[in-house]
């Protein structure tokens, strides 16, 4: 039987970045297909494809055998192809039932049939078990809630190809399981579903076709029988690290630099944790369950509760950014056009903008010393030409080494990095790590926060992994592996935890 | 298991769906009504007819503007232009209508010129992806320049009948406003009425589902231009004459009657209820400083004080 939707041979690439290189995914009818892949590996990129979003480098995306030249939002919508985004598409302020029927109105006399609306949301609604009233306004249900009307609005339009990226994510219980016997039901009536989930558990159970990706590439494409979870996540990790990380050595003598007990801090729930100095503390688990979180919150820029904290020596979490720095913490956001730099500004503006916070309000600046402490940091990080320049005229490397160096002056004793290597060429990202190990041989604390795993597993002494705003599991250095992190952040319930 | 909506018959969807809008301009009535009380106490003759109708006629075009940047503000957008396009519609009037246009010809030109206004911003804000501040600020100068060309200093003529039925003794305009409100409910029923919401609040998820959004935008646009020229028709009636300036302070206050209406700046947020209640607050507020004898200095810093606090009001419940 020719496959609802197929993709065959797909590349793309983003800025002469190979996101998918060669890739292949048939749909279909009857069968729950699962795509597997950690962060970054191109799935939703794939999804794009498929739904029209996108359009391939290379490759063709076929509906029912036959190649589509051109495919757009609107021709997927047409061949019944529905997709239900990570991100949701609903609009607070209209009713539930407006947001099921957005873009796909029944009408009457040019006006929307409010009836026939009622009916048919109402039929979709019952599906997914949803059952608030239809005039409620989106914007007051929770998180969960919203989910399903999402994925009401896709069966509103009485999909033939449903397409779910990590429905699961923000569901109860007891909506996950509604959701899995309405799945298993669209099946057996013959819908091709692709199903995207962090959960191995859930996707053992469910689905019965995996398609795995890593980096790009498809490196399984097979029944799920006979698979199991541990097989899984070998496909979904290992990378040749070549010598791209630096040697490791144990740290001397550690000591605590930051101790919490009980934190709470935006989805961060109950953390306890310590961090010692002379390490590289890494962060670690799927994007968005609340690691950034964390990072903000020590850092004082988010509000945080705790029961008991220890920072440098002083009690109490810094509460603010100034009282952070004062105790010795620094910050690198991971957006570095937005909040680690100000790209029209200089470079040695941006150098120095730390220290305009620490000199006397009245007295005048010395453009000389300015320059010459640029010129140092500069010398000392590698950063190459004119200092006067805008930052934006800077590559990504280079931008992130000066939203690094703007701290060193200060000589903090906490460095919080939050995924300083992303988007940075290999080269860059080797002085990164060299300076990271540098920092810590020399007895300050790093905390890496990284999407990146080869990343933790070589640089680091000890690897939180948060999952759903906890800390799953504290790796300890001889535990450390991509597979126990993977596991770890997705929850397989075969994994080791090292205490 | 039994469930609430389907207790109720599936038909039932318009009327909650409407009911469920005023929950946030509950407060804002209350506010309004209090307002109309003591205007009532200071102005007996509000409840002459008469009274009422000169009541409505000098809340009539503020009503208009404040539904025209309202209906901008739904989709994200702003217009800095509401004032110099009801000085435009008001010269444009007061310069047809006398002549060989005659009524019916010059509301056509007042209209066109409108819309056409409208949809050309529109059309510029949408396609070229400019912010609409600096575009309608830029608009506001041409159009404002329009203006003095056609009519360099106050002049021109409405015709006195026509003068009579929308100011004079008779509540022409509540019908009007009436019949306004009524036609904007009906715009808010079509697929493309209803997707203002959506091309507002959320652009790329309503993209997603197949919402026409730049359509919808570029004609949220052509309709605040309309309602905006509009206004200065009626301005014109009442006056007798055009003024190609006379329109200056609606730009500001449509922004303000607006927001007093719960109008959020980032697009989606309020209703127009919400919009023309804040319109017919703005309205009270001046006329009840003028009964109370505020200078106009002090009316003005009054009105300031009490937009920031219906602002100001519904953060601070937000963070408790």
């Amino acid at each position: 039987m020719a496959p609802l939707l197929a993709a065959r041979g797909v590349s793309k690439s983003f800025f002469g970045n190979p996101v998918l290189r060669d890739v292949s995914i048939a749909l279909q009818p009857g069968r729950v297909h699962a795509l597997l892949g950690e962060n970054g590996a191109g799935k939703s990129t794939l999804i794009n494809l498929l739904s029209g979003a996108l359009r391939p480098d290379g490759g063709t995306i076929e509906v029912d055998g036959r190649a589509v030249a051109r495919m757009t939002p609107a021709l997927a919508r047409q061949a019944g192809i529905a997709v239900v985004q990570q991100e949701l598409s609903l609009t607070a302020s209209l009713s539930i039932a407006e947001n099921i029927g957005l873009g796909a109105y029944p009408k009457r006399f040019g006006l929307v049939d409010y009836s026939a609306l009622a009916a048919r949301a109402k039929a979709a609604c019952e599906l997914v078990g949803l059952h608030e009233p239809l005039s409620t306004p989106v914007g007051q249900l929770p998180l969960g809630r919203r989910q399903m009307v999402e994925i009401a609005k896709a069966l509103y339009r009485k999909p033939r190809v449903l397409i779910l990226d990590e429905p699961t994510s923000s569901l109860s219980a007891t909506e996950t399981k509604i959701l899995t016997d309405l799945l298993e039901r669209l099946r057996s009536e013959g819908i091709a579903i692709l199903y995207i989930s962090h959960r191995l558990n859930e996707v053992m159970k469910l689905c019965h076709h995996v398609t795995v990706l890593k980096d790009g590439i498809c490196t399984a494409d097979r029944s799920l029988e006979g698979t199991d979870a541990a097989g899984l996540v070998r496909l979904m990790v290992g990378r040749d690290p070549g010598d791209l990380f630096p040697q490791w050595r144990p740290s001397p003598s550690p000591a605590t630099a930051i101790s919490v007990r009980d934190f709470s801090a935006g989805l961060m729930r109950d953390v306890d944790l310590d961090i010692r100095t002379g390490e590289v503390l890494g962060i670690g688990g799927l994007v968005g369950q609340g690691q950034e979180d964390l990072l903000l919150g020590l850092y004082g820029a988010i509000p945080a509760r705790t029961a008991s904290a220890t920072v440098n020596g002083a009690p109490g979490l810094p509460g603010g950014v100034p009282r952070a720095n004062a105790l010795g913490l620094a910050y690198v956001p991971a957006d570095r056009k937005r909040e680690g730099l100000h790209l029209i500004h200089t470079i040695t503006t941006n150098m120095m903008l730390p220290a305009f916070a620490r000199l006397p309000a009245l007295k005048l600046r010395s453009r000389r010393a300015e320059r010459e402490t640029a010129r140092g940091l500069a010398t000392q990080l590698g950063i190459k030409g004119d200092l006067a320049r805008q930052a934006q005229a800077l590559s990504g490397g280079n931008q992130q080494k000066v939203a690094l160096a703007k701290w060193m002056p200060h000589d903090p004793l906490v460095l919080l990095l939050n995924d300083p290597t992303r988007g940075v060429d290999v080269e860059t990202k080797r002085e990164i790590y060299l300076m990271l190990r540098a920092f810590a041989a020399a007895g300050k604390a790093v905390v890496l926060l990284s999407s990146d795993t080869p990343e933790l597993v070589h640089l680091c002494e000890r690897v939180a992994v948060v999952r759903e705003g906890r800390i799953a599991a504290m790796l300890e250095r001889a535990a450390l592996s991509e597979e126990a992190i993977v596991s770890a952040a997705m929850g397989a319930e075969n994994r080791k935890v090292a205490a | 298991m039994s469930t609430v909506s389907s207790a109720r018959p599936a038909g039932a969807l318009y009327w909650p769906v409407q009911a469920r809008r005023n929950i946030g301009v509950r407060s804002l009535f209350l506010v309004v009504l209090a307002f109309l009380i003591a205007y009532g106490f200071l102005f007996p003759g509000l409840f002459s007819a008469s009274g009422f109708a000169k009541f409505t006629q000098s809340w009539f075009p503020l009503a208009l503007v404040a539904m025209a940047q309202a209906i901008l503000m739904l989709t994200g957008g702003i217009s800095l232009a509401i004032g110099p396009t009801v000085s435009l519609g008001a010269v444009i009037a007061a310069t047809t209508m006398a002549g060989p246009l005659g009524v019916t010809g010059g509301a056509a030109a007042v209209a066109l010129t409108g819309l056409g206004i409208g949809a050309a911003t529109g059309f510029i804000v949408v396609r070229l992806r400019l912010p609409a501040i600096v575009v309608t600020l830029a608009g506001s100068f041409i159009i404002g320049g329009a203006a003095l060309l056609i009519l360099p200093r106050p002049g021109g003529a409405i015709p006195e009948w026509l003068s009579d039925l929308l100011a004079g003794d008779t509540p022409t305009a509540f019908v009007l406003l009436v019949a306004i409100v009524l036609l904007w409910k009906l715009y808010l029923a079509t697929p493309l009425g209803l997707s203002l919401y959506a091309a507002g609040e959320n652009p790329v998820g309503a993209y997603r589902s197949g919402v026409p959004v730049d359509a919808a935008r570029v004609a949220a646009y052509a309709i605040s231009g309309l309602l905006s020229t509009g206004a200065g028709l009626f301005v014109a009636a009442q006056t007798g004459s055009g003024d190609p300036v006379i329109g200056a302070a609606f730009t500001l206050n449509s922004i303000a009657a607006a927001v007093l209406g719960g109008i959020g700046f980032l697009g989606g947020q309020g209703t127009m209820r919400g919009a023309l209640a804040g319109s017919l607050l703005l309205s009270l507020m001046i006329s009840v400083m003028f009964f109370l004898g505020f200078t106009p200095v002090a009316q003005y810093v009054a009105q300031g004080l009490i937009i920031i606090g219906a602002v100001a009001i519904p953060q601070f419940r937000k963070v408790q």
